[in-house]
């Protein structure tokens, strides 16, 4: 039952008005901006050069590596995550023992700063001193140029996004396991079908919707990757780890070209919603069969 | 909630997945064990190769944290105080109007037409532009101008019959959310330029509280509103009829039954927002440089100030994490009890 009472407004107004100012103010503003050519330092005055920054934003190469990198790392992170993250809720879903020592423990990397990880990762990951070189060593492989090779470091940022947000996947496909229906299982148990069968009959196409939306919010927060690779490689070596967010501080911050950086930050926004738009067109038909 | 998927199971592969999560567990934990005993080492133990158990391998010291706290490494326990009362602020800030709204959603029906929606938006534009490029303004006054303008505006063109699809709760409650699609930086940049040409009428916005706490406040309230909102669902609505009966206002209805009854949604909540106000980045690099600095700032700092100082590094990183560990616990034992499984419907 909805009631309707002018009490209402004020229940709602302040934080639509705190959500309109910070959102929009800044909306139109970058929008704006993104048309001109507008330097801060040195000073310019503002100039209308409409589509010119976006123009030159396609046409420059580290734009295109920014988007390679950050795709890469969300697409291939946000996988393993998964993966892991089903495998491990499914496992303390089945009560095996020591489960409740496990859950906290489980919780922790993803309440933790992205910053303190990423320092803690560096030391680990260290080439000489660090424990993983040490433990690499044992079977020969000593001095791997963890942070200093493109590909290494590409592999170390996506390994410690592993680390840090797999908990996030095992707590929600956790909490969406234990809605599962019992009865369905106990069916298919007369049937005798092996828990191989269960699993791709029962429990897969049930946890869809949660996997689907699980996965969405992961892969729209690693677009936004930023912390963990500033501390970690700096966008380095090279720009081989740049990703958007991190292209757009160097622009913007350390350079100061505000018309250039809405201009990104704008393609920025656009391709997360192409992305965000074909995923879901993609996974509708999976999702609304079932309904 | 019995052994649902792994039933069929032998004996032998329950061991086997009981390893697998054990290996899990240990991944997990050990950057954390090392996190800790590094931050009591001295400089031999560290620059002589990986060191693991404390007594045995190293002499653990506590001079890594007196450092800390002296402030020979940045002023520590400053920013330690900014991260918590800015944290605490915009977490309680943003649970109670996040809260309210959520109850509005949930409770009271609302009817947006979308033409007002566009009214609004055309007019902050092109207001922006008119009171900027035409009648001579500095941007943010024009944009401050242009938004009471066009919120009115929209606000009686709500009132009028116009054509176009009329959104409700469930598309106002959306949009909330589609907030945290925005890519931050977007945001961060504007309000950073925004923010500046602000202070240069006279008002301090960058690296202030009021500043700082406001966007961090419009950052959470999506979260907040979205979970809220399944909490209030959750509760009976039988009992605020009851209420409604005895003509008991609104707001006391909310304060007086609503808010008592979902305590602990909105503690789970508060805790929540707090995690993600006290990590958080990329705002705090924008809109603050001394004064109200917070801790993930100072923290990435120490990677290019000391190179290889480990100790200071994981002593620095430490006390950046400690607080979020208890939470962890707190947390974990309100998840035991099915807490946050309404939160993912």
């Amino acid at each position: 039952m909805m009631r309707n009472d002018p009490i209402k407004h004020v229940f709602i107004w302040p934080a639509v008005l705190v959500v309109l100012a910070i959102s929009i103010f800044p909306l139109i503003y970058s929008f704006t901006t993104s048309f001109l050519s507008y330097r801060l330092i040195p000073p310019i005055p503002p100039r209308v050069v409409w589509f010119g920054n976006y123009a030159t934003l396609l046409q420059e190469p580290r734009f295109w590596n920014a988007i390679v990198t950050t795709t890469l790392i969300a697409f291939i992170a946000v996988g393993l995550q998964y993966v892991i993250g089903f495998g491990v809720a499914l496992a303390l879903n089945a009560r095996i023992p020591g489960e409740r020592l496990f859950r906290v423990a489980l919780l922790l990397p993803m309440l933790l700063a992205p910053v303190a990880v990423a320092l803690v990762a560096r030391m680990i990951f260290n080439p000489t001193m660090g424990p993983l070189n040490q433990f690499l060593s044992m079977f020969g492989l000593a001095n791997l140029p963890f942070l200093t090779n493109g590909h290494w470091a590409l592999a170390c940022i996506i390994a410690v996004e592993i680390w840090q947000w797999t908990p996030f996947i095992i707590l929600m496909m956790l909490a969406g396991l234990q809605t599962l229906p019992e009865d369905v299982y106990e069916a298919a148990e007369l049937e005798n079908a092996s828990a191989w069968q269960q699993f791709w009959g029962i429990t897969f196409p049930m946890m869809l919707p949660i996997s689907a939306a699980v996965v969405f919010i992961r892969l729209i927060e690693s677009y936004k990757i930023m912390d963990t690779v500033f501390v970690m490689t700096g966008g380095g070596p090279g720009v081989d780890t740049e990703t958007l967010t991190l292209f757009a501080y160097q622009e913007g911050f350390k350079k100061f070209n505000l018309g250039y950086t809405s201009a990104l930050s704008f393609l920025f926004l656009i391709a997360i919603t192409i992305i965000g738009v074909t995923y879901l067109a993609l996974l509708r038909p999976h999702l609304e069969k079932r309904r | 909630m019995s052994g649902q998927g792994l039933t069929g199971l032998s004996s032998w592969s329950r061991r086997l997945v009981a390893v697998g999560v054990l290996a899990w567990c240990l991944i997990t934990a050990f950057p954390l064990y090392w996190v800790v005993v590094t931050a009591f080492k001295t400089p031999p133990g560290v620059v002589g190769g990986p060191t693991y158990i404390p007594f045995v391998d190293f002499t653990p010291t506590l001079q890594p944290f007196i450092d800390l706290y002296q402030g020979i490494r940045g002023e520590f326990f400053r920013t330690f105080l900014n991260s918590t009362i800015v944290g605490l602020s915009a977490a309680a800030i943003a649970t109670a109007i996040g809260a309210m709204a959520a109850y509005a959603l949930v409770r009271f029906e609302f009817r947006v037409r979308f033409g007002a929606g566009l009214i609004f938006f055309l007019l902050a534009l092109g207001g922006y532009l008119l009171f900027n490029n035409s009648l001579g303004f500095t941007r943010p006054q024009a944009l401050l101008l242009a938004f009471p303008f066009a919120l009115a505006a929209a606000i009686v063109a709500n009132r009028l019959p116009l054509p176009g699809p009329i959104l409700g709760n469930e598309d106002i409650l959306f949009w909330f959310v589609s907030q945290r699609m925005f890519p931050p930086i977007v945001t961060a940049f504007a309000l950073y330029l925004l923010y500046s040409e602000i202070g240069r009428l006279g008002f301090q916005l960058i690296d202030s509280f009021v500043g700082l706490t406001l966007c961090y406040v419009a950052f959470s309230l999506p979260i907040v509103v979205w979970l809220m909102r399944d909490f209030f669902e959750a509760i009976p609505i039988e009992v605020e009829e009851a209420a409604m009966v005895d003509n008991v206002p609104s707001w006391r209805i909310f304060l007086g039954i609503v808010v008592p009854m979902s305590m602990n949604g909105l503690l789970a909540t508060f805790m929540i927002t707090l995690a993600f106000v006290w990590n958080e980045f990329l705002f705090a690099l924008f809109l603050t440089n001394s004064k109200w600095q917070t801790l993930p700032i100072l923290v990435a700092g120490q990677n290019s100030q000391r190179g290889d100082e480990w100790w200071a590094i994981s002593a620095a990183a430490l006390v950046a994490i400690i607080p979020m560990m208890i939470m962890a616990g707190l947390l974990s034992r309100m998840m035991r009890s099915g807490l946050l499984l309404g939160a993912i419907k």
